[in-house]
């Protein structure tokens, strides 16, 4: 079976003054229908990784590839046409903070309904908008649709978000930080909506985020990412007996709730980690 | 040390009147590490602010050593107490170096010898002589909260308030600046009342804590029986089992 995305040497470079930075440097990994997280430490190149998989790179970087492949897709060549056809439709992306992402002068029923139109379905565009909100744990969906975004809590905004993403029923599902900006108990619920999703739809899911021991227990693999790099990757179960220091680093470092070792270990960071591997 | 007796702050008037704080009381000793643990606008924050002066008191009273401060609260105040906010991005000027960030404390409070005194906060926050002339932005955030730390030490309080000092930074930046903020409490017997969202910071940190929700605490647990998961509310409860991140075995299917 052909993977649903195949990413082979993914280089992604911005201009400086001192000529070009590669912010991610030759990163490879292929996906089916599954849940595959990427971690790294802010600056690690995890959400240029995920906007480049989209055609997000800014347009003052340059990102290049061998293979990129989406369902036998060449992504490399994609015009704008294309491109449309294809975000929303069958990839999409949710952002860390629904603050910033959602149109504030636009009702979410507006945008959700919106998604629909635009790829097809305009007579139930309403129906199919108030199922996905109802799908996504929203109590009472007919007043949320009404909303504007300040009306509603963050938590509640996410998940509006995520609607709007997922009432197309796209093929991927790139979620970058979802749940960073949210409480703990309302970022447990929305992860179980995800987890539904995936596993009823067979959704591919990329989970982007900094939070290495909520990824282990999220998601079935891991990429861990350092200075555009993935240093190691590794199924979510074995993430005790990671072998790269920085991943051992990574884990060790959080104080738990059982109490540990004081001081908490910090990373000692090794210059040898920055050398390109090939 | 610290003393908050039945706080209420409320905020705005008439119909956009919201009640923040409902009576909230707790104490702190000389020496001890107190944890507040909360969600978004449970108050956390607030008791922080309002211990300061930074938010309105509507009610009840809070006794430093023993004595009701006074507001607007008087300069001896600040040389007891300091705070050390969230963002440390937003926290600095950004067009002030870090020496002038350092001088003005001092030179606010009269202190003297303030030369040794700048090299001393800094080499004590383990940042060099070389981070003195340097802006904000010329900085990482872990390195800004070091200087947001020694900005509150050096008028040398007694008391230190710390909202939420390492969510906006990297987990492996976080274990140096609570390690950091550990090893200066040992060194100059602190009062820390620490902010957190972060139950696992929390039980690093501190001794005892307060669980608040809708500006209400929920209960008071020592960090023993926070170990032991030992939490009489469910909302404690539930507090810890979202804190272990997610379980599908626990989902609803």
């Amino acid at each position: 079976m052909t993977p649903l995305l195949a990413v082979d040497n993914l280089r992604i470079a911005f201009p400086s003054r001192t000529g070009p930075v590669e912010v991610v440097r030759g990163v490879s990994f292929t996906l089916g229908r599954e849940r595959l997280g990427i971690v790294g430490e802010s600056g690690s190149g995890k959400s240029q990784t995920g906007r480049a998989l989209l055609g997000l790179t800014p347009v003052s970087g340059k990102a290049t590839a061998d293979r990129l492949e989406f369902d036998g897709i060449d992504l490399r060549r994609a015009d704008a046409k294309l491109w449309r056809s294809l975000r929303g439709a069958r990839l999409s992306m949710v952002m860390q903070d629904p603050k910033f992402s959602l149109n504030p002068v636009m009702t979410i029923g507006r945008q959700i309904e919106e998604a629909v139109r635009l790829h097809g379905g305009a007579s139930e565009a309403r129906d199919r908008s108030l199922a996905m909100l109802e799908a996504v744990q929203i109590r009472d969906p007919k007043r949320v649709m009404a909303a504007y975004p300040h009306e509603l809590s963050g938590g509640m905004g996410q998940r509006a978000m995520i609607a709007m993403m997922l009432v197309t029923e796209p093929d991927l599902l790139i979620a970058d930080e979802p749940t960073s900006a949210l409480d703990v108990t309302v970022q447990v619920e929305v992860l179980r909506i995800l987890d539904r999703l995936v596993s009823e739809r067979g959704m591919g899911l990329i989970f982007i985020s900094h939070d290495l021991r909520l990824v282990s227990t999220f998601c079935d693999r891991v990429l861990v990412m350092y200075a555009g790099q993935v240093v190691e990757e590794i199924a979510a179960a074995d993430l005790g007996s990671a072998t790269h220091p920085y991943t051992r680093g990574l884990l060790h470092c959080l104080p738990r709730i059982e109490g540990g070792v004081r001081p908490l270990p910090t990373l000692t960071r090794d210059a040898a980690w920055l050398v390109e591997k090939r | 040390m610290l003393e908050i007796v039945d706080l209420e702050v409320t905020f705005g008037r008439g119909l956009t009147r919201v009640k923040a704080l409902s009576g909230v009381s707790l104490s702190v000793a000389e020496g001890e590490s107190y944890g507040i643990v909360g969600e978004s606008g449970s108050g956390k924050s607030t008791i922080l602010r309002a211990i300061c002066g930074l938010a309105p008191m509507g009610g009840g009273a809070i006794r430093l050593a023993g004595a009701d401060v006074r507001t607007p609260r008087d300069p001896a105040f600040y040389r007891t107490v300091q705070m050390v906010f969230q963002d440390p991005y937003a926290s600095l000027h950004p067009r002030h170096t870090v020496d002038r960030v350092l001088s003005e404390p001092l030179a606010i409070h009269g202190f003297d010898r303030r030369e040794a005194r700048i090299e001393q906060a800094l080499s004590d926050v383990g940042l060099g002589a070389g981070f003195r002339f340097r802006y904000p932005h010329q900085l990482s955030g872990g390195q800004r909260q070091r200087v947001a730390i020694a900005r509150a030490l050096i008028v040398e309080p007694k008391v230190l308030l710390l909202d939420e000092p390492t969510s906006a930074l990297d987990a492996s930046i976080q274990a140096e600046v609570l390690n950091l903020l550990d090893r200066l409490r040992g060194e100059r017997g602190l009062t820390y009342v620490l902010v957190s969202h972060d139950l696992a910071v929390v039980a690093h940190m501190c001794e005892r804590l307060s669980v608040m929700q809708h500006g209400r605490e929920v209960e008071e647990l020592t960090r023993a029986r926070l170990q032991a998961r030992d939490a009489s509310q469910t909302y404690t409860r539930n507090l810890m089992t979202a804190s272990d991140g997610f379980t599908r075995a626990a989902a609803p299917s």
